[in-house]
């Protein structure tokens, strides 16, 4: 139909013209019927009387006949948009006020989508990603838990045997040292076995990337350095190519750069390097290349487009068991060898990539994304209330357009407009708050030692949801007071005085639903707010049986410097020899590692008993750690002894126990004098140690656990092969003004240690990132509903008076006294917080549960959370309630009255 | 005047339209005259569907418009038949005898 195009097209862009055409032509038409009616005897003037009432209303014609040209709707748009933005220019506060607070809803809303997006929908950025399946192992014992890491000699069977792959490969995360001695300056590294780019489907932005052929035994090695670090380190100049890497101090040569979007395979980190697997030899990491008992490695798959999921998991089932037959481990007992061969392999489709911090993050998000959620829901409702209060405002307008001829639905329209104009504005500065909230998020869940990173580049979907969220809210806020400010009675509103309400005390308003609403929302924030804040409160002030304040945590390592192994204690001990002495340090300890960080070294344990733990019950958690150990952290020694210079690599093994061991293994007798044997692997036994001291507990890798059973072993008789240790520096002034000291008094003894610090108490503080995070955001984000549903209150209330002020006045002048009206404006107060709190309870109890798994000690009914949530709510909202009241108490009968 | 009128049932406003361009260009004004007239002032239009009606007809490409002069010198807006609708009028003038015819039919008999 190009006819009806042409004629669309040309009402719509040549409107001056096509409106000019048609007042002529109705002009033409009134003109010529007024003739007629002359003609018939009329004088001129009654004859144009007659021919307007026939007509009836021009402009209502006008109207339908603009309707019928069919770009209506595009043109009164535009026109809406016009006379909106005019509108809203004409009340700059109100107006700013609405963006603004819609900016920061909507801004909560995009940033903590746009997490959600990176961290759980994202899909990877190489070639197919769909294609993508990690595989996993099923044990018999775990049910629908797998595992997902693999051995070296496990990875290189599936790699042989495989055949419902296209292409796999393996991958293994570790940081390397940059600096060759003194303080440490890591890279994220990645090992990947030798098809993992052209597995991905990725191309080098220069130079080549790793292949088959770089993955072979005994290789050299060569390095991958991602873009972000080529342009970091490098400037992204070509020279970097074929330039030395040294990484723990080893040395290889840059063969490419990886492409600019790929981040490593794993959300919430960025590799900056990738090596050949074959290298952990040259680092000296025998046992990861052919360790059967040493997990590291995960792999991936990209599956034959022609292999049906179904036929995945058979053939994977089928592999199952040629796998673990051949690369089985020896030295394992009969019956984890019988264990072992009943492992299955499973494919997972992995899409996004495989990430811990997504599950660790998934539910946190989702309860976060809840949150923002409602406190759009109650900014929405003050700006509906703002939009109903102009509304009243805009009464005579709307009259006068109903008058001239303007249908309803079309005035909605037009307030609809309004609305969406207010929210888009706000999408728009909510997307740079959002940009600024982001950033702040990553450096508030980045800790000292790792710095969590997302792709957060804007993309489409991100873009769609915050459009989406834009116009609804718009919505939301809008329909209400388009409705209500469009029901005018044409009259009255003409006459220029409404009629008073005679009924509005026992109408419970929609203003007035409205502030319920937010109470009973912001209601549900506060108590989850205050679930969080309790909960981290219980963590931070747990009696952790260590005093995590002024110890400063240095970590030494000896890879670069290249001790050899059997000197290793002796350089250790020099060196604490020299911290000892250094002025402002009270003590030092040594240990293999410190607790809640992270690693964890467990045995099974057995002692001569017929009732002693046997199976995972019998799991003790272990430690090597020197002789001023427990009294620099401050943990009491109960009874026995501590470690002491006899307790040398040759003399028989001792061992300090905690509380929970020695009631777990030596119920009824002191544990000093008794003896436990270490397992290997669940049956085997191992060496036999003797219990020389109990100690108090402590927490071992984490706050929230229930105390491990540990054992603690001087760090004189560690195993030879590790080459770090942990000193823990008890100071008398702020640690970290002691770390220029240490690193000299290393630097006497030898330069090339590498030395990473931090502190205890920052270590104990990142433990808690993710309730740290929740608590602070959810109680941002709570005050905020308060205030918000606060602001609401007030200004429905304002309104109230303002609408009653001649009721008041007339009571007044009656004889009412200042505290009756009060009284009966406190009323409204207590009749909204009373529906509000009672919804807002109800709500609360129905849903908080979903928090339980994220907190700590405490139910989620937590009584006194929710009394001093209600306290605190209620206190607000009579002080929010007080100003209007008291404006009504200082009302003037004659004023009021003289309004009538 | 207004007792003998009697307003259009839906849809023949478009046909009597169709009808009374078909013979010459005529503007609005005329149209609406020509339908009083010729129906012994027994139909008549109102301004306020006549000139939508047309526009409507004119987006359909059944009519064309077109600015001429009227009797009285006057720029007056021409609205004339198409080919197409010259087909459509046939259409609707054989689907509205039988509409009538059937009607009639249905008035005697019963």
């Amino acid at each position: 139909m190009l006819n009806d195009l042409l004629l669309r097209m040309r009402s719509l862009f040549r409107r001056k013209i096509v409106e000019a055409e048609m007042d002529e032509e109705l002009r033409f038409h009134f003109e010529n019927h007024v003739a007629k009616l002359i003609r018939s005897g009329l004088t001129p003037a009654e004859a144009k009387r007659r021919a307007r009432l026939e007509f009836g209303g021009m402009e209502q014609m006008k109207e339908e006949y603009r309707d019928s040209r069919g770009v209506s709707f595009i043109e009164t748009v535009l026109q809406d948009i016009r006379y909106g933005l005019r509108i809203l220019g004409r009340t700059p506060v109100i107006t700013s006020v609405a963006i603004v607070s819609l900016a920061l809803g909507i801004g909560a809303n995009t940033a903590i989508f746009s997490m959600m997006d990176a961290v759980m929908l994202r899909l990877l950025p190489v070639r197919n990603p769909e294609e993508l399946v990690q595989v996993r192992i099923r044990t018999l014992q775990s049910g629908t838990q797998t595992g997902g890491y693999f051995t070296n000699p496990l990875w290189e069977q599936l790699r042989d045997r495989q055949d419902v792959f296209s292409n796999a490969f393996a991958w293994s995360e570790n940081r390397f040292d940059l600096a060759q001695g003194g303080a440490v300056q890591y890279a994220n590294g990645l090992w990947v076995s030798g098809g993992a780019f052209e597995t991905l489907g990725l191309q080098p932005v220069v130079g080549r990337l790793l292949s088959a052929a770089d993955d072979q035994r005994g290789c050299a090695g060569a390095a991958v350095i991602s873009y972000a670090f080529w342009q970091d380190r490098y400037g992204g100049t070509e020279s970097a190519i074929g330039s030395n890497l040294a990484l723990d101090g080893h040395v290889f040569p840059i063969i490419g750069v990886a492409p600019r979007g790929f981040y490593g395979l794993m959300v919430g980190t960025k590799f900056d390097v990738a090596i050949p697997i074959c290298t952990v030899q040259v680092f000296g990491k025998d046992s990861r290349s052919e360790g059967r008992s040493t997990w590291w490695l995960e792999i991936m798959g990209r599956l034959k487009p022609e292999t049906a999921p179904q036929q995945l998991k058979v053939r994977l089932e089928m592999l199952s068991h040629q796998v673990f037959a051949a690369a089985m481990p020896l030295d394992w007992g009969q019956t984890e060898q019988q264990e072992f061969l009943r492992r299955v392999l499973v494919g997972v489709p992995a899409p996004t990539g495989p990430s811990y911090l997504r599950q660790q993050m998934e539910r946190p998000l989702y309860v976060l994304m809840a949150v923002v959620g409602l406190v759009l829901l109650i900014a929405c409702a003050n700006i509906a209330s703002l939009m109903l209060a102009r509304g009243t405002a805009r009464e005579k307008e709307m009259a006068t357009r109903r008058a001239l001829g303007a249908s309803r639905a079309r005035l909605i329209r037009q307030l609809l407009t309004e609305c969406i104009l207010l929210s888009l504005a706000g999408a728009l500065m909510g997307m740079l708050f959002a940009r600024w909230g982001n950033e702040v998020l990553l450096r508030y869940i980045s800790t000292d030692r790792e710095t969590v990173f997302f792709d957060l580049s804007l993309n489409i979907r991100v873009l769609m949801f915050t459009a989406a969220v834009a116009v609804l809210t718009g919505i939301l806020f809008g329909v209400l007071p388009a409705f209500r400010s469009t029901r005018v009675s044409l009259t009255s509103a003409m006459k220029g005085s409404r009629a008073v309400e005679s009924d509005t005390r026992l109408r419970f308003r929609p203003g007035m639903w409205m502030v319920a609403s937010q109470i009973a929302l912001s209601l549900v924030l506060m108590v989850s707010a205050g679930l969080f804040l309790r909960s981290l409160a219980k963590l931070a002030t747990l009696d952790i049986g260590f005093d995590r304040n002024n110890v400063l945590l240095a970590n030494t390592n000896l890879k670069a410097a290249k001790v050899a192994p059997e000197r290793r204690l002796e350089i250790y001990d020099e060196i604490e020899a020299l911290l000892q002495h250094l002025p402002g340090v009270i003590s030092v300890g040594r240990s293999w590692r410190t607790p809640v960080t992270g690693y964890e070294w467990n045995e099974y344990v057995s002692v001569d008993s017929p009732s002693a733990p046997k199976g995972d019950d019998s799991l003790v958690y272990f430690n090597h750690v020197s002789s001023g150990y427990f009294a620099t952290l401050h943990t009491p020694l109960l009874a026995g002894r501590d470690f002491q210079a006899s307790d040398t690599k040759t003399a028989p093994g001792v061992a300090v126990v905690n509380e929970t061991m020695a009631r777990k293994f030596f119920p009824s007798a002191n544990p000093v004098g008794k003896t436990f044997r270490v397992l290997n692997g669940q049956t085997a036994a191992g060496p036999t140690f003797q219990v020389v001291g109990l100690v108090k507990d402590s927490k071992y890798e984490s706050l929230r656990e229930a105390t491990f059973p540990q054992a603690f072993f001087p760090i004189s008789q560690i195993p030879g092969n590790d080459d770090s240790e942990y000193f823990e520096i008890r100071t008398a002034t702020r640690p970290e003004s002691l770390i220029a000291a240490v690193q000299n008094s290393v630097a006497q003894v030898n330069k090339g240690i590498s030395l990473e610090f931090g502190t205890l108490a920052k270590r104990v503080d990142d433990s808690l990132v993710q309730e740290r995070l929740l608590a602070t955001l959810s109680a941002f984000f709570g005050g905020l509903a308060l205030l918000l549903a606060m602001i609401g209150l007030f200004g429905a209330l304002s309104y109230l008076v303002t609408q009653r002020q001649v009721e008041f006045g007339i009571r007044m002048a009656l004889g009412a006294m200042p505290a009756s009206i009060l009284r009966l404006v406190l009323r409204e107060v207590a009749t909204v917080l009373l529906v509000g709190v009672a919804a807002g309870l109800c709500l609360a109890l129905a849903t908080v549960h979903v928090l339980e798994s994220l907190l700590f000690g405490m139910s989620a009914r937590d009584s006194v959370t929710l009394f001093t949530a209600t306290l605190v709510l209620a206190a607000a909202a009579f002080a929010a309630g007080y100003l209007p009241a008291r404006r009504a108490m200082r009302i003037d009968p004659m004023d009021a009255l003289r309004y009538e | 005047m207004a007792d003998s009128r009697i307003d259009l049932p839906q849809g023949t406003l478009d046909l009597l339209i169709l009808r009374t361009v078909a013979l010459a260009p005529l503007h609005g004004w005329a149209i609406s005259e020509r339908i009083h007239q010729i129906s012994s002032k027994v139909l008549s239009v109102q301004q306020g569907s006549l000139y939508p009606a047309l526009h409507r007809l004119e987006r359909k490409g059944w009519i064309k418009a077109r600015w001429g002069t009227s009797e009285n010198n006057r720029r007056a807006k021409f609205y004339e038949l198409t080919a197409r609708g010259r087909k459509q009028l046939e259409l609707e003038e054989c689907t509205w005898r039988k509409l009538a015819l059937a009607v009639a039919q249905i008035l005697e008999t019963i």
